[in-house]
């Protein structure tokens, strides 16, 4: 359709591109140009108000007035009258039973127009209003939609100048979560090599300890060993008789 | 005398007497032609006194009156039968 446009704009521009064959992006017919003439009839002209005036309900107004500068007013009254009278006197109409039968019939159908023709002329004004407001009613729906459309268009065109801000925040939260990783894998580097240093150190420690309780344990019992039964008695020996000085002593003491 | 307007595009009102034959001949008689002519009549009629909004019987009227006419000057030839007197 944009083909279509374009085609048109340029046939606008330059009538004598009418007839040559402009080639554009998908146009099926190369040399044919379409929407190249005035638009006719649109918009639709409204429809008259009244239909041409009629006399006697029989005779259209152009009659007299065609008559009117040679005959005045009267002509065409007289006119009738004359050939009524002709026609009735050389018997070009015959007078049958048929004849009063017609004029019943036609006055019957004067009186009832006379009578009825106004009311059921605006009972059917009405149902043709009806109608008519129908399908303005179409129309104007139609109209409305199409604005709408037109509107909801403009407004996702307007949304496509926004998009950057979806990339920003999308950007944004990648960057986030990088940063996340990065400093959790940190964390986790960081905690795996304090543990294996903290093993390291705590294998030292109790190397040491073991070492001097071994070592404690080592020289209490060489100790002990060495010490002989005879030693062990002398000692007690020499043990219990220093107690018993001490006791004199602390005895004595408190006395004085 | 040279008519100013060539005869083919003047209507029917425009055209003097001493031209009518020549232009009758002039026409299309076509069956195309003469189904367009109808048409035109009719659209001519239809668009002034229907096709309006506050139409009037008038518009079925000159119909109707048109072929009680017509249908009268068929059955003429046996009417004449029933004329109250010979000569007139």
């Amino acid at each position: 359709m944009l083909s279509r446009v374009v085609l048109s704009a340029a046939a606008a521009a330059a009538p004598c591109l009418k007839n040559a064959a402009v080639l554009g992006p998908g146009v099926v017919q190369a040399t044919r140009v379409f929407h190249t003439g005035q638009p006719r009839l649109a918009p639709v002209p409204p429809l008259p108000e009244y239909g041409g005036k009629v006399r006697l309900g029989l005779i259209p107004e152009e009659f007299f007035q065609f008559l009117y500068p040679k005959t005045g007013v009267t002509g065409p009254y007289v006119l009738g009258t004359g050939l009524s009278l002709y026609f009735l006197s050389k018997e070009i109409y015959v007078i049958t039973p048929e004849t009063f039968s017609t004029i019943t019939v036609v006055g019957l159908i004067v009186y009832v127009i006379k009578k009825y023709g106004a009311s059921i002329g605006e009972f059917l004004d009405k149902l043709n209003e009806e109608k008519i407001a129908q399908l303005e009613e179409v129309k104007q729906a139609t109209i409305k939609q199409i604005q709408d459309a037109i509107d909801m268009e403009k407004a996702q065109q307007a949304l496509v100048q926004k998009r950057h801000y979806l990339f920003d925040v999308q950007r944004n939260n990648i960057a986030l979560a990088l940063e996340v990783t990065y400093r959790e894998r940190l964390h986790r580097a960081y905690k795996e090599v304090k543990n294996r240093l903290d093993y390291h150190i705590s294998v030292q420690n109790m190397m040491r300890r073991k070492e001097q309780e071994h070592m404690i344990d080592w020289v209490e019992k060489h100790v002990v060993q060495s010490i002989s039964a005879q030693q062990e008695k002398e000692t007690i020996a020499k043990c219990i008789s220093d107690l018993k000085l001490l006791a004199k002593k602390a005895q004595a003491q408190p006395v004085m | 005398m040279a008519s100013l307007v060539p005869l083919k595009e003047k209507k029917l009102m425009e055209v003097k007497l001493g031209e009518l034959p020549s232009w009758i001949l002039m026409r299309n008689f076509t069956p195309s032609g003469i189904v367009g002519a109808f048409q035109r009549g009719y659209d001519r009629y239809y668009n002034k006194y229907i096709n309006v909004r506050k139409g009037s019987i008038s518009g079925i009227n000159m119909v109707l009156a048109a072929y009680v006419v017509f249908s009268y000057c068929i059955s003429y030839k046996e009417l004449k039968h029933e004329r109250r007197r010979k000569y007139h």
